[in-house]
């Protein structure tokens, strides 16, 4: 984002325009500026109270949030709704196998997608046009819509009730091949691949030494969005993880509201533990990410 | 991205090389049965619908075997999915497993579950109720689920509210009160009139209750629909639920965490439900203890869930698990049991033995709910469940879209036969 | 790695072109570049095995009686049939457009504003973008739980508000009534993707040169004259690609319904939505048979839109089929070139 252009109706361009009536301008940059500031701070407000409000019912009693009136402020129950979510429901081992799960499958993305990528922006093959014609088609293919058929594959592979069957089949995709090879285009000069090959690296050397570290920028993205995506996912590990001692964090909390309707409290503590992680990885990598996004989703 | 170093990306990367191809060679397959290979056997229940004692017990070992019992309890929503899910991907499959009062629903693939008669389950017949026994057996003759508790109704009601409203408060001058359907409900409006509360959650609740009172349901055994017929039970049943909708005596709760804000905030005042509701309702509301109070409903109780224990295919030692049924669901196991979690007995002897205790604890305020259910017990009729009443569920539906989207009650009848019948011949059922 | 951290991807430029390694010798065997297909083997493979054969499978299991544990009986195009006169399926189907249409486009609108005032050259800028890009990162099966307590009718905080407001009559039965039902899954999809709606179009908004705002200004045109003037026209390709995604997202929508309403969607199906009703149908009532024939609808109308898309987005040229696909602004920059060379 560092080679922005100067903005929409940016301060310079009005200063440029009203340079003639500098008092009356300044009074109205002051309006325009709060107005938007108050705009924007309506959406602000509006995007994080859920938030807060998941917090602040996690902190109350469930005849509190059954209440009438409504209890606005935080209460003091936080510790021991979270301990009685956590001593009634595996959390934790929802928890990790999540971690397990997204962790891997970003790494197994991150790897493949961008050793294909690689191939595709900087290498002439036979059939390259047609297989990447292929692999653009494959965009047109939505996941959740083979529900049965996928469910009875694993069954055949005896990868039901497994993690695998969150893990393998989308270890590589479109998306981020497509989204890399954009990457390289940009970032990865020929003479630096020329010039490895004139010392003798053969491909995956090539790719291992150059391409991967050229790369990093575009590939940590695909991480972090690969990561998100497979942390929120909820309608296949419904399906598929059979057995009560292994799921993953999205269907343990759905199981948790259903299981636990008439103590609330306990339900909001355990949606707070599962929001915290993914919000802390977002904010770490919120720069990049966002920066990124729309790159990504122009193409997705 | 200056965090993150080219070195540590490569370090990941390597390791991921690592990673996926071990995974890939372990990919190995999940086993059929959840517990094989080891010396236990695992047992799916959820909360109170099994004797702790007895799990507690048969940890350390199942008398007469060598096993172990594993005892699991996975969320008891969308039980009837896990378990199917699971049947179907031929995954993780527990050895003995506990289903609800819908056993029916399983009929049709009977050929997953051991038929109990190979290890002699006929000697047992006779010490549970006829009709608790015959609903475990599948058409074919075999026996594939094993009687746990069985669920006899009565009417809860708020006796607080009810005295403010000016109504009587006292079990029997309550029951007397209710003798049948319209006074219930005319009842009803005199509480919404007085105090603004509710009779009861909603439409669905009331119409499946009436139908488990009734000893004609929907289907008889040769799979002829009994719906369409005049005077049915069913539509007898649509009547007055949609009668109590039209008094406003239903609160049109149609979600769990509404239901039980109505419970809290004694907005709903009464419900129609067995013995074990007693314990969700103490968990629900606590602070109401004291002032519920139970009476007899309409015309006679129902039963309302009581459930099974049957034995997946895929079981590693099926008689064990066999011997861990009978050995669990003695009468004086299932008295321990009542004590315990309120779940009320299949046995008639468990009844009479005397070990029962009232366990309500002052819940019901001084009236005995153990005295009540016994008397209740008595009258809940045996019916026939089809196993087409699984597939065909749309009465519940249309009666809930009456009640909630002001659907107008014919259209929704005739819409409830329709889409039951589009579905039964879609089933291959000629109607 | 400041250049290519830019929102909008750079053209190619003619010296990062592909190496081509065999250099006009096209007769040799193509063992020769086994490095390059083993490279992108991991992709197709997975995509035969997990993407592509299910689809096909799924057509033999649509035209059967199965519910996955007992045996299969071949019953031609009687699913279809079912399918056609299923007033539920068609329910599902109108709820699914009526939901997309009712979020879509007042979050789309929404997310315009919210990109054009976040252009302008105000402080705080970076703390607004992540704030308002959260919801999009964050599980709905929580935020499912939120909003369902938030929109309860009986102890719900949106009524408690609106009672407040107007009185102890006011009130809306949001997850009953069957309208209700269908605003609230809408709120969740706008309060989950205005955000990221927004940014996308600010980056838009970036890559739109300085120039031609200034010379609008310069005649004297207002802020709204601008935004309806030339902002928007310029943001055509960007919204479409927007519009594109929300098609997607609107046509799997499942997590919001599943949660907030349970299998059947609620009230009177209000909130069944297509994938919701395919899940019902094969995992509640385990009609292996039925729930793939209304994957199959499904993936018809989710093949059609994609289609009318393509033909939106792609402007009907044969040969820019891959190289269209950097995206609606490289497409909308080469336009504009074109267009300003034209112009001078």
């Amino acid at each position: 984002m560092t080679a922005m252009a100067p903005a929409v109706g940016s301060a310079e361009a009005i200063r440029r325009f009203n340079s003639h009536d500098g008092k009356t301008a300044r009074r109205r940059r002051l309006v325009t500026r709060i107005v938007t500031h108050a705009c924007i701070w309506v959406g602000v407000l509006l995007s994080l109270f859920p938030f807060y409000w998941l917090f602040a019912m996690s902190t109350q009693t469930t005849a509190q949030i059954f209440g009438f009136p409504v209890d606005f402020f935080p209460s003091n129950q936080l510790w021991i709704n979270i301990r009685g979510v956590l001593s009634n429901i595996d959390l934790l081992g929802a928890l990790r196998n999540s971690f397990i799960v997204s962790g891997s499958l970003a790494l197994l993305v991150m790897f493949f997608d961008s050793l294909a990528a690689f191939t595709f922006a900087k290498f002439e093959f036979p059939g390259k046009t047609v297989l990447f014609r292929i692999l653009l088609v494959t965009f047109l293919v939505p996941g959740s819509l083979s529900l049965v058929p996928s469910f009875v594959l694993m069954s055949r592979l005896g990868w039901v009730g497994g993690l695998q069957a969150l893990i393998i089949p989308g270890a590589a995709n479109a998306f981020g091949i497509f989204l890399l090879r954009q990457f390289c285009e940009t970032s990865l000069p020929n003479e630096l691949i020329e010039s490895a090959r004139v010392d003798g690296a053969g491909f995956f050397r090539t790719y291992w030494s150059i391409g991967l570290p050229m790369l990093r920028g575009g590939v940590a993205f695909l991480g972090i969005f690969t990561f998100i995506g497979s942390w929120n996912d909820y309608v296949w590990p419904l399906v598929i993880l059979v057995n009560p001692n292994v799921q993953t964090l999205q269907p343990a909390l759905a199981q948790l509201n259903t299981m636990y309707s008439t103590n609330y409290g306990w339900v909001m503590a355990g949606a707070l533990i599962s929001v915290l992680p993914l919000i802390a990885i977002f904010i770490i990598g919120s720069r990049h990410f966002i920066a990124n996004i729309a790159a990504g989703a122009v193409k997705g | 991205m200056a965090a993150l170093s080219r070195r540590s990306l490569l370090t990941g990367a390597a390791g991921l090389g690592v990673l996926s191809l071990s995974a890939a060679l372990s990919a190995c397959s999940s086993p059929a049965s959840i517990s094989a290979g080891t010396d236990e056997l695992t047992l799916w229940y959820w909360p109170r619908s099994m004797n702790p004692s007895a799990l507690k017990d048969a940890a350390h070992g199942i008398p007469g075997t060598n096993k172990r019992l594993n005892a699991m309890t996975p969320a008891n929503t969308n039980w009837d999915t896990r378990l199917r899910t699971s049947l179907a991907g031929n995954a993780d499959v527990p050895d003995i497993v506990a289903i609800n009062s819908n056993v029916s629903l399983y009929f049709f693939d009977e050929d997953m579950f051991v038929d109990m008669n190979k290890f002699g389950a006929q000697s047992f017949k006779s010490q549970y109720f006829d009709w608790k026994w015959s609903y475990g057996e599948t058409p074919s003759g075999r026996m594939c689920f094993f009687p746990i508790d069985s669920g006899p109704t009565g009417f809860y009601y708020r006796a607080d509210v009810f005295a403010k409203a000016g109504l009587p408060t006292d079990p029997d001058a309550v029951s007397a009160a209710v003798r049948t359907w319209p006074e219930w409900i005319e009842l009803g409006k005199q509480l919404r009139a007085k105090t603004g509360s509710h009779l009861l959650i909603n439409s669905t609740q009331l119409f499946n209750q009436i139908v488990n009172a009734s000893p004609e349901r929907y289907f008889n055994r040769a799979g002829d629909p009994l719906y369409t017929r005049p005077g049915s039970a069913i539509k007898d049943a649509w009547d007055i639920a949609v009668t109590a909708i039209k008094a406003g005596v239903l609160g049109n709760q149609q979600i769990a965490t509404d239901q039980n804000a109505g419970w809290v905030t004694g907005k709903t005042a009464g419900h129609i439900e067995a013995v074990w509701w007693a314990q969700i309702l103490l968990d629900t509301a606590p602070k109401t203890k004291g002032s519920w109070r139970l009476a007899s409903q309409p015309v006679r109780a129902g039963n309302s869930g009581g459930s099974f224990l049957a034995i997946p295919h895929t079981c590693q030692d099926p008689e064990a698990a066999f011997k861990f049924i009978t050995w669990s669901q003695t009468a004086a196991r299932q008295a321990q049991a009542y004590n315990e979690v309120q779940l009320f007995p299949s046995t008639p002897a468990a009844l009479t033995g005397g070990t029962m205790k009232d366990a309500s604890h002052g819940f019901f305020g001084p009236q005995d709910s153990l005295a009540f259910f016994k008397t209740q017990a008595e009258t809940v009729p045996s019916a026939f469940i089809s196993p087409y009443e699984q597939i065909a569920n749309y009465f519940t539906t249309e009666i809930a879209n009456v009640e909630a989207g002001g659907k107008d009650p014919n259209r929704a009848w005739d819409d409830a036969v329709n889409e039951t019948n589009q579905v039964l011949r879609k089933h291959g059922v000629n109607v | 790695m400041t250049a290519h951290t830019t929102g909008v991807p750079l053209r190619a430029k003619p010296r990062n072109r592909p190496i081509s390694e065999a250099r006009g010798t096209r007769t040799r065997s193509a063992l020769r570049f086994w490095p390059q297909y083993v490279s992108i083997a991991p992709f197709y493979l997975l995509f035969v095995v997990f993407g592509a054969f299910p689809i096909v499978f799924s057509i033999v299991i649509s035209f059967t009686d199965w519910d996955g544990m007992g045996r299969m009986t071949f019953v031609g195009l009687k699913q279809y049939q079912y399918l056609l006169g299923d007033a539920r399926f068609w329910q599902s189907v109108s709820n699914t457009f009526i939901i997309w249409i009712i979020s879509t486009i007042p979050m789309l609108f929404i997310a315009l504003v919210v990109a054009f005032l976040l252009h302008q050259n105000i402080r705080l800028k970076s703390f607004y973008r992540v704030a308002l890009f959260i919801p999009n990162v964050t599980s709905m099966v929580a935020i499912a739980l939120v909003f369902g307590s938030v929109f309860s009718d009986q102890f719900g905080l949106a009524n408690a508000f609106l009672k407040w407001i107007g009185g102890s009559n006011a009130g809306v039965a949001w997850l009953t009534d069957p309208w209700g039902i269908k605003i609230t899954i809408a709120l969740m999809v706008i309060w989950r993707f205005t955000g990221y709606n927004a940014i996308i179009y600010l980056a838009g908004l970036q890559a739109i040169s300085s120039e031609i705002y200034d010379s609008a200004r310069v005649d004297g045109a207002g802020t709204w004259r601008i935004f309806s003037r030339i902002t928007i026209p310029m943001l055509r390709p960007v919204i479409l690609f927007t519009v594109i995604t929300s098609t997607i997202g609107g046509l799997s929508l499942f997590t919001e319904p599943q949660v907030l309403l349970g299998n059947t969607g609620g009230t009177n199906n209000a909130g069944s939505t297509i994938v919701l009703y395919q899940y019902y149908q094969a995992f509640q009532n385990f009609d292996f048979g039925y729930g793939s024939a209304i994957a199959w609808a499904l993936f018809v109308l989710v093949l059609l839109f994609a289609i009318i898309n393509w033909r939106l987005v792609s402007g009907r040229k044969e040969d820019e089929f891959g190289r269209a696909l950097p995206g609606p602004i490289g497409r909308w920059r080469q336009r504009n070139t074109a267009k300003k060379e034209a112009g001078r």
